[in-house]
């Protein structure tokens, strides 16, 4: 079975790279001249005081040793503390994960319920206005500054019409944590206002990650259906109204949204590794955001942990990508 | 592409006339060189050329009018003016960023994929492990080390960028290497680097163009995003990611400020993805459209 | 005792429980809500020891003494009185019998004595201010309200520190204590305190909620805020727009007056306007050439745009401020005015230096703009007299990192020095004397003359001469130009126009909330 032997040769490739990508991000947050002793120590902090307090958490250790313990921590499951808040890494990971996890989620729902109608649309209406139109629509999507367009969406829908919030998961802090994703939790609770205030805070976030996603979905679902309807003549008259439609739709769409699905799953995979500009504009508290801050203060055990994390996402991503694409298409197994 | 290259200035010629008669690529190309025009000449299009270092305290915030076309900034510099100069600074970096992951990515991917070893393996984990370090984090880490200047933002993307093309060259060349006409040289015993280069090369070069067209795209808009969390050059660098993000403490009072950077990088990289997206319907029909990352 | 507020991802069995055992919060509408510029990655009130996460220590904590109103004045708090021996080394202080933790024990002297070897044993926040002063173990609690404080040498700011010691519950903190960690781990998440307000919620990535805690021992008056939140939003123009839509009823009064202008054009913000003590400054590294040389420093100092930058850029919003102490503080030298802005001046003095020129970097800080302004204002008018700025703009954390490193130090750094505690020190002292080098001391300038009337003003109890030792010293450090001095700061706090009875007090920063109600 040359695809169980694909999945297994990617499996066992996965440890050495995170192994790697341990190593590279230990070197990037080391090289950084901030001190975060000097941090934690604040502003009135002594010379004396940093020494230290540098020598207790050990941070005066050569560097491949300190490495070496990083790497024998996490053998044991264990990513360290936070230097500055000094919880778990992994809790600290777990608290914004939901909410990077929900945008995420919305972001994608929101720009396939878009996209691939769009794309099919425009594939079975080749060359007609509405094609042309899209076209323009899609590439426009793609070019469009996502940060820009978030203030954009900012004034327009919480200043000017008022109907959006500015920023924030919730007003307070929301129903009671259970899945920790805010729109689930509260219907689990049958609090409809919480729920109601999550849909509206997540709108304008999740609109401005769906805008590009849905361009890239449209376009990719245009092309597979384009491919597919085009090969077989009678499949595109059956397509487009004789009788039987349902049927050959279902086979269509089957083997058109191969690639769409594959796009899919690469942007949730981009995507959860937090977008640090959307999160940032609309003070979203997810995983961008703690990365940014804890790269900021060189928190290196935090900078490390999300690192993995983000890097571990992505391998995984991609491997599942690969993995579908030999069981769509066995011409891919090499 | 069974057939190995042959006639290639005929060729480009025949592509060219192509792409004159795609209208969406043909905005996309004009879009660019109103971009190169306004770099060139930015210093005579520009009403206050001076205004890149210069400030007018006194005349901050002004809305647009005859003195100044697009008002002026938090400073009282022209924006106008320096919308054109930032025009060098973001083909300086989306030229320099994807022609350094260009040059790194490609040779990489090449050699990975002629050899089918440990060391293509090795080569192309090694290009995952820096696909899968974040941009931000990276970048970030960067600026902090060596000061946030326009050469860490190329460094950055650079130093991110490669192995996307690494990995399409890998691809490619992989599936080229057992057609006829490669299995030919090397059987009339080509050398390994003349196989690469003059069979192969030429023959993926359409697949590297297209991508790199929808790559400079993706680099001007991160590059611009960079730019607006603060992590991109200095002032008082006209850079237009950077202007956005000046302007959000003055809007929605200064609409003004935000508005010329914003649809100037609309614009740009709209025309990099139409020209792109044009290439690949002529070079590289093989490939669908869509797909943002560089 | 307050449960942490963690967010399991799979956790559908406890969560009935969970629901049922909280009170749900009290409605929107009757919650005080702060915008804050900075996260609450902590709430341990012993390990930070700044401005933007003051709310912590003031509300939720109470010191022995505490800073009220403008000027700050110190009243009795946890503490009725205190006395001090003759030698000036023995501080007595009386505390109060009627006050309660939050979980409704008593809190007794054997609190404050935990609470500051706490603070000495963790050595952060702020330690630096005590250790000098305080050996562990040198103090002690001859009754259950009494305690005493012995300190290694006569102190006359040792009185103004006093509000710093947060007193923690030591029986719950010691409860939750982990292989000898002082409870840092715990305390980081929950709180222990006697304060004003009790923790209800708390996520580090979004801020917290807190109740009013009625038993507090300095009682209520007839009005008061029942819930209070604080919630990070790091954005200024967030902030402002929230403050406008009304989403939030108060946030950071250092903004710059384009935002003022913006609150007073709304009508849903009011600005409350009070003198502060807050000096905004370039601090100067003054031991890296070519700054150590005197006259490169008075060609800085003549090179920079006051009137311009206060009058356009400020919209004359401020008062010049000629040296490090604010106007408003004593020992701030009478009848000394700030340097000019005169270009030729500057060219002139430049003529002078010796060494070599070379480009100079500015440090500015990302996320407050008025610095970039400055050093824009700045760099503009260097180039004119030939000198190459570069501007070099990073979140304050890593900037104040990189000041305290003499070689990693910025040229010039423009910020704000803030007020910690009441005293001439704090600004002169802390920036200019030798003691404080590797310390607070992040101009590394070192003057002799300078130091010797610093460390008698230390240890003077005599007022009149401590008015008059910190105000030659200033002189002197104003003469050498080591550093471009340029306003003190007004305090323009935007608050709801539902809000009343704020008490501002430079300490706090307007976010001790107590004194506050809905109108």
């Amino acid at each position: 079975m040359k695809r169980l032997e694909l999945i297994l040769s990617r499996l066992l490739w996965l440890v050495p790279t995170l192994i790697g990508l341990g190593v590279i991000t230990f070197a990037i947050s080391h090289v950084i001249p901030t001190d975060p002793v000097a941090i934690l120590a604040g502003e009135n902090a002594t010379a004396e005081q940093i020494a230290a307090l540098r020598t207790q958490l050990g941070f005066d250790r050569p560097l491949p040793v300190q490495l070496l313990a990083y790497f024998q921590d996490l053998l044991r499951g264990d990513m360290g503390v936070s230097l500055f808040s000094q919880q778990p890494i992994a809790e600290e990971l777990a608290t914004r994960l939901p909410a990077t996890l929900e945008l995420t989620f919305a972001a994608v729902l929101l720009a396939s319920v878009l996209g691939i109608p769009l794309g099919v649309v425009s594939a079975l209406r080749r060359n007609s206005a509405i094609d042309h139109a899209l076209r323009i629509v899609t590439v426009s999507g793609l070019a469009i500054p996502s940060f820009w367009l978030a203030i954009q969406l900012q004034y327009l829908f919480a200043m000017q019409i008022g109907v959006a919030p500015l920023n924030g998961r919730i007003d307070g802090f929301g129903p009671e944590p259970v899945t920790g994703l805010m729109l689930l939790d509260s219907l689990l609770q049958w609090d409809w206002e919480s729920f109601w205030g999550a849909l509206r805070h997540i709108a304008l976030p999740a609109i401005t990650l769906a805008l590009p996603a849905a361009a890239t979905i449209a376009r990719f679902t245009r092309a597979g259906v384009l491919e597919v309807v085009t090969s077989n003549y009678v499949l595109y008259e059956r397509a487009m109204g004789l009788p039987g439609a349902l049927v050959t739709w279902k086979y269509v769409l089957r083997n058109a949204l191969i690639s769409t699905v594959t796009q899919i799953g690469l942007i949730f995979g981009v995507l959860l590794s937090g977008a640090v500009v959307v999160e940032a504009v609309f003070d979203w508290p997810g995983l961008g955001a703690f990365a940014v801050i804890s790269i900021i203060q060189s928190d290196h055990r935090a900078v490390m942990g999300f690192t993995l994390w983000a890097g571990a996402i992505f391998v995984i991503v991609n491997l599942i990508v690969d993995v579908l694409h030999t069981l769509i298409d066995p011409r891919s197994t090499r | 592409m069974s057939a190995p290259n042959h006639g290639f200035l005929a060729g480009a010629a025949d592509i060219a006339r192509r792409l004159l008669r795609d209208r969406a690529a043909m905005v996309g190309f004009t879009l660019i060189l109103l971009l190169v025009l306004a770099a060139i000449f930015a210093p005579w299009l520009a009403t206050h050329p001076n205004d890149v270092y210069e400030i007018h305290t006194a005349r901050r915030l002004t809305p647009p009018g005859a003195e100044h076309w697009m008002g002026t900034d938090r400073m009282g510099a022209d924006i106008y003016s320096r919308l054109l100069f930032g025009a060098r600074i973001t083909i300086l970096i989306a030229v320099i960023a994807v022609g350094t992951a260009v040059l790194v990515g490609v040779p990489i991917g090449l050699v990975a994929g002629y050899y089918r070893n440990w060391f293509s393996d090795l080569l192309m984990r090694l290009s995952d492990i820096f696909l899968a370090v974040p941009q931000i984090v990276l970048a970030i880490a960067i600026a902090q080390t060596l000061g946030p200047s326009i050469e860490n933002v190329i460094l950055a993307l650079s130093a991110t960028y490669w192995p996307f093309w690494a990995r399409l060259v890998y691809a490619e060349t992989r599936s080229i290497k057992n057609e006829t006409f490669v299995e030919a040289a090397i059987a009339l015993g080509a050398s390994a680097p003349r196989v690469m280069i003059l069979h192969i090369l030429p023959n993926i070069a359409s697949a590297i163009i297209v991508r790199t067209s929808i790559g400079m795209g993706a680099t001007i808009l991160t590059a611009a995003a960079l730019g607006f969390l603060g992590l991109g050059a200095p002032p008082p660098t006209p850079e237009w990611g950077r202007t956005i993000a000046e302007s959000r403490e003055y809007l929605p009072e200064a609409w003004w400020y935000a508005l010329a950077p914003g649809i100037a990088i609309f614009l740009v990289v709209m025309g990099f993805n139409l020209l792109g997206d044009g290439l690949r319907d002529i070079l590289d029909p093989r490939i669908r459209r869509g797909g943002r990352g560089p | 005792m307050i449960p942490i507020s963690r967010r399991p991802l799979l956790g559908l069995a406890a969560a009935a429980a969970a629901t049922a055992a909280m009170p749900r919060e009290a409605h929107a509408a009757d919650r005080f809500v702060y915008a804050n510029n900075s996260n609450f990655d902590t709430l341990d009130p012993h390990v930070v020891f700044d401005t933007a996460r003051v709310a912590v220590r003031l509300n939720f904590y109470d010191g022995l003494y505490r800073w009220v109103d403008n000027p700050p004045k110190l009243i009795p708090w946890l503490a009725e009185s205190h006395e001090t021996s003759a030698d000036g080394l023995d501080w007595v202080f009386k505390l109060r019998r009627d006050v309660k933790f939050h979980d409704g024990s008593p809190m007794t002297a054997e609190d404050v004595v935990y609470s500051i070897e706490r603070i000495l044993a963790l050595n952060l926040g702020a330690a630096p201010l005590f250790r000098p002063l305080l050996e562990a173990g040198a103090t002690t609690a001859p009754d259950a309200h009494t305690v005493r404080f012995r300190l290694k040498e006569p102190s006359a700011i040792f009185g103004s520190l006093v509000p710093d010691i947060t007193v923690v519950n030591s029986k719950l903190v010691k409860r939750n204590e982990r292989d000898g960690d002082w409870g840092r781990a715990w305390l980081a998440r929950n709180v222990a305190g006697t304060g004003s307000f009790r923790l209800r919620r708390y996520d580090p990535a979004v801020g917290f909620i807190a109740q009013r805690f009625p038993d507090h021992f300095a009682g209520w008056g007839p009005k008061y805020l029942d819930e209070i939140e604080f919630r990070t939003v790091l954005e200024t123009n967030t902030r402002v727009l929230g403050m406008i839509r009304g989403d939030y009823h108060g946030t950071d009064g250092y903004m710059t007056p384009d935002q003022i202008d913006r609150f007073r054009a709304s009508d849903t913000v009011q600005i409350l306007e009070q003198e502060s003590m807050r000096v905004f400054h370039f601090c100067i590294h003054n031991a890296r050439a070519p700054m150590n040389d005197i006259h490169f420093r008075k060609a800085l100092v003549h090179a920079f745009d006051y009137d311009g930058f206060i009058n356009d850029v400020l919209k004359g919003s401020v008062v010049r401020n000629p040296t490090i102490i604010p106007n408003n503080m004593w020992g701030a030298p009478q009848g000394l005015e700030g340097y000019k802005f005169d270009l030729d001046l500057a060219k002139a003095e430049l003529a002078k230096v010796q060494a070599p020129l070379r480009p100079i970097t500015i440090g500015t800080l990302a996320g407050f703009s008025e610095t970039e302004q400055a050093a824009s204002v700045f760099q503009a008018n260097l180039r004119k007299i030939g000198i190459e700025a570069r501007i070099e703009s990073a979140p304050w954390p890593t900037v104040s990192s990189r000041m305290r490193n003499k070689d990693q130090q910025y040229d010039m750094v423009p910020y704000w020095k803030s007020t910690y505690y009441a005293d001439p020190n704090n600004w002169l002292g802390e920036l200019y004397g030798s003691r404080y080098l590797g310390g607070g001391n992040v101009s590394y300038y070192s003057n002799p003359e300078v130091d010797q009337r610093i460390e008698r003003a230390l240890v003077s109890t005599d007022q009149e001469e401590r008015q008059r030792l910190n105000e030659e010293a200033a002189r002197m450090v104003f003469d050498d130009a080591a550093g471009v001095w340029i306003y003190n700061t007004k305090w323009f706090g935007p608050y709801s126009k539902r809000i009343a009875g704020i008490r501002f007090c430079p300490v706090g920063s307007g976010q001790d909330m107590r004194w506050a109600h809905f109108a």
